[in-house]
């Protein structure tokens, strides 16, 4: 029997161990974790609650039927749950034959039009275009954009999201910005 | 598929609390898993080796029965 006192004092490998062991004791890194990915699923869909309840719960079933294979690699043992949500919305995304819309608001946009240093300010009919550039960018290119822009990650949880280094994520995300704003000089 | 769209009003898209709590149960998780888990397990009388000997101690009371 764990204490409550004890199981704060637990550290992620220690709470995978336990858990490992048993799978009722998955519930503590669930109850650590729950929040943090229901958040980064709600937000990729744009506020669907039940949607993205479901595919987050979706993803702890995943990460608990596959906890046997979890080594830790020097990630946080977050970032291999965010590595499954993320793959269970995309292929949510994928499943949808209708287009899903997300939303973004202005705040948002105007951090990649700063970091893609293409203007300052925008009007409105501007803005809608780059949105539409945008939505002709590859998926994989959208979730990275989605990531750094919308979910706010540091490179440094990216990095650990792809198994990549800090580095890599940084240069991905920066090689995407150049494209977006080659793209809208081409327009221009 | 998806595709963005501009949310002028700039709301928030963070979730309320009540929706976590309402999204949270672990219960439900467990359950679903040791469904996921546990599907496929065969009723013990579809074992071959346990069938045979089921049907062996059956044919022996049968005949016990028959004798007095």
């Amino acid at each position: 029997m764990i204490r409550k006192k004890d199981i704060a004092k637990l550290t992620d490998s220690e709470l995978v161990s336990l858990a490992k062991k048993k799978s009722r004791h998955f519930g503590l890194l669930y109850d650590k974790y729950f929040e943090q990915i229901f958040r980064f699923v709600f937000k990729r869909l744009g506020g669907k609650e039940y949607i993205a309840g479901d595919l987050t719960q979706q993803a702890f079933i995943k990460a608990m039927a596959n906890l046997h294979k979890y080594e830790d690699r020097g990630f946080p043992f977050s970032s291999w749950l965010y590595r499954i949500a993320q793959n269970e919305v995309s292929m949510y995304f994928r499943s949808q034959k209708k287009v899903f819309t997300v939303e973004i608001n202005e705040n948002q946009l105007s951090s990649i039009v700063n970091e893609a240093q293409i203007g300052n300010y925008m009007s409105s009919e501007e803005q809608e275009q780059l949105i539409a550039m945008m939505n002709d960018l590859e998926q994989e290119h959208l979730d990275i954009i989605e990531l750094r822009f919308f979910q706010e990650m540091s490179f440094k949880e990216i990095a650990d999201i792809y198994s990549i280094s800090e580095a890599s994520a940084k240069m991905r995300t920066y090689r995407i910005l150049e494209k977006i704003a080659k793209k809208w000089n081409e327009k221009q | 598929m998806r595709k963005f769209k501009l949310n002028k009003e700039n709301k928030d898209l963070s979730p309320t609390e009540a929706q976590i709590k309402r999204q949270k149960d672990f219960s439900r998780l467990h359950h679903d898993y040791e469904k996921l888990t546990k599907r496929g397990k065969k009723p013990l009388y579809k074992d071959p080796k346990l069938f045979i000997l089921l049907f062996l101690l059956g044919l022996i009371a049968f005949l016990v029965f028959l004798e007095y």
